[in-house]
């Protein structure tokens, strides 16, 4: 009895597989039996389930159109065995470029040294891969979002005071805008910069360094704030406490984020980066590559500055 | 002698930090700055009031830091929900005892040992904060959600009034109740208490559920203060609350050690983190005399308790 059951569930598992290899082969040979033999490029996603990466995904299906590419996207759903298997299967289906948002950054590597070896080109878009070789990395530029930031702040307090930073040591990427921020202020003379303290990019940490900071300036003018939930915890300090006149400048824009700004909170403003952008940019870095031009090996993608009257 | 002076150790440590404060950064000594680190071990306080109990019992909870951020998380939704913000704070309580039932009925009950259970929990309620939150924080609420932010009597805000309220209760319910007689019971020699007719599980229970009322306590301020439901907040709570009852002097194999010693590690760990911000440590520092600092503490406590 328990061996028929079995034999029911392996021949269920294997029916669910043929079927699915049957669709995975219709797929590809619609592709291949194409009129103009269209370039394929196998694209694996970090997840669909977030605004940024729907965005994303939006600009590589535009460009690609543009450039007549077929684009086969698949997520990764933040499970790295599942991207890998992904990147095998197109190297098996033969596509002409793959296009990874790595879940896992130093993992990935294996995998996109297969693709090497089949002689298909690998691009990395967001986030940067640890491993193997990439034509070329498409990322927003975070040291250009910090100096966005700096000029925001500068201006909104007439080029003079004391500025703090809330900041997140541990994460590269947000230390890059940390570090844009304080060479674009150092243009201003008259802009003292506070040593910057840790908020752990998380809002309740965000809130006690915000607290600190603003006891031990009292004289503070304006907080830049490495990502929103960041800017959410300055914010609930300086509304505590009454200081409504503080400019708050955080980064990322999402939509609680951008309410506040719209509101007319001492969140005056958001760094954004631009998604659509990434997605655009990496599809034309193919393009480029696919024709036998030459590919820079870091390609940013601008960011821009939401404030009140963008917001709206 | 030694004893007795050594009794007030972690009140000296509390004081000489102060000072080295106070010269590195002329901002820290003002009425202001003191309600600013009240404010500041607000919610690790309330926590640090169960947290003693437990350890007094010999017991441990790592779960607490992901309660507060599941109740929390559940405070928003009901509140966003039902646009009734008591509702929303009462939800989170409920998160609280609920969490505290479990972990009691599974440890006293189950004989299964608190470290792995609230272990357990502790991934458990992250999980669930982040699923009801879709990983987001909600935010967005009514104004008067951050009540508890805003709120102040006499320019003491209400959080720090009810962290003081909780420390009250608790040196109440341990010094001047047959039950807090029980739980120094239970924590210093279970056999003997389990042998004078004490009720062992039940004590036990009820520790974690009074415990669990406190947690529910933390999200409604916290939540309330950062005007969300915040699913990654509350990351390593369970750290900083056993750091402010060990370093207070409460021992971890539990029945001996106070609520108010744990006011005073509380107390000594906010002026530590409070100062060092003020005197602009850059924050790899900072962990660093963090750390020392807590071991400092426990050894000075160790040398109290056997000599030198």
């Amino acid at each position: 009895m328990r061996k028929l059951f079995s034999l029911i569930i392996l021949s269920f598992i294997l029916g669910f597989q043929i079927a699915c290899s049957e669709n995975a082969a219709s797929n590809s040979s619609n592709g291949a039996g194409g009129a103009t033999a269209k370039k394929k490029i196998g694209v694996t996603l970090l997840t669909r389930e977030d605004d940024f990466y729907r965005e994303l995904e939006a600009g590589l299906q535009e460009t690609a159109a543009k450039n007549g590419f077929e684009l086969i996207i698949q997520s990764g759903d933040k499970d790295f065995s599942r991207q890998q298997s992904q990147i095998d299967n197109f190297i098996v289906q033969k596509v002409d470029a793959i296009i990874v948002c790595p879940t896992d950054t130093k993992g990935i590597a294996p995998a996109i040294e297969r693709a090497n070896a089949a002689n298909i080109p690998v691009f990395t878009a967001d986030i940067a891969a640890g491993g193997g070789k990439v034509v070329s990395h498409i990322a927003s530029d975070n040291t250009a979002g910090g100096r966005l930031a700096a000029e925001y702040i500068a201006k909104a307090i007439g080029g003079a005071g004391k500025v703090g930073i809330i900041g997140q040591p541990e994460v590269q990427s947000v230390v890059d805008r940390e570090t844009g921020f304080k060479e674009a202020l150092a243009n201003y003379p008259q802009i003292t910069v506070i040593p910057t303290l840790n908020g752990g990019g998380v809002r309740d940490r965000a809130l006690k360094a915000a607290d600190d900071l603003l006891q031990g300036n009292p004289d503070l003018k304006a907080i830049f704030c490495i990502n929103d939930e960041t800017a959410l915890g300055a914010l609930s300090a300086a509304e505590t406490r009454g200081k409504n006149d503080l400019i708050i400048v955080g980064y990322d824009a999402a939509p609680e984020a951008v309410e506040k700004i719209r509101k007319g909170t001492a969140l005056k403003a958001d760094v954004a980066q631009q998604p659509r952008d990434i997605g655009a940019k990496t599809v034309e870095a193919i393009a480029k590559h696919l024709k036998g031009e030459a590919v820079a090996a870091q390609v940013v993608a601008p960011v821009k500055i939401v404030d009140a009257n963008s917001a709206k | 002698m030694w004893r007795k002076i050594s009794g007030y150790i972690i009140v000296l440590a509390i004081l000489l930090e102060s000072m080295i404060f106070a010269w590195l950064a002329p901002q820290f000594f003002s009425f202001e700055n003191l309600v600013n680190v009240a404010l500041s071990i607000a919610v690790i306080g309330v926590l640090a009031v169960g947290m003693t109990f437990v350890i007094l019992t010999g017991g441990i909870d790592l779960s607490i830091g992901s309660i507060v951020a599941l109740g929390g998380v559940v405070a928003a939704l009901v509140t966003k929900q039902t646009e009734f913000v008591w509702l929303g704070f009462a939800a989170a309580i409920g998160v609280g005892l609920l969490g505290g039932a479990f972990n009691g009925v599974v440890i006293a009950y189950c004989k299964v040992p608190p470290f792995i259970v609230t272990l357990a929990l502790l991934t458990i309620a992250r999980g669930l904060a982040f699923i009801l939150s879709e990983g987001r924080s909600v935010g967005n609420l009514p104004e008067n959600f951050v009540w508890f932010g805003k709120v102040s009597v006499f320019g003491i805000p209400l959080s720090v009034l009810l962290m003081l309220a909780s420390f009250a209760a608790g040196w109440f319910v341990l010094q001047r109740m047959t039950f807090g007689r029980y739980v120094y019971a239970v924590g210093g020699n279970r056999e003997a208490a389990f042998l004078a007719g004490i009720n062992v599980k039940s004590v036990t229970f009820w520790v974690y559920l009074f415990n669990g009322f406190l947690i529910g306590l933390a999200a409604v301020v916290l939540a309330s203060r950062l005007g969300a439901g915040v699913p990654n907040s509350g990351l390593q709570y369970e750290l900083d609350v056993i750091a402010a009852v060990v370093v207070g002097g409460t021992s971890l194999s539990g029945g001996r050690g106070s609520v108010i010693s744990t006011l005073f590690g509380a107390i000594f760990i906010g002026v530590l983190n409070n100062g060092l911000n003020l005197a602009s440590v850059d924050p790899y520092t900072q962990k660093i005399v963090l750390g020392v600092v807590i071991l400092l503490a426990a050894l000075a406590d160790r040398f109290r308790r056997d000599g030198f």
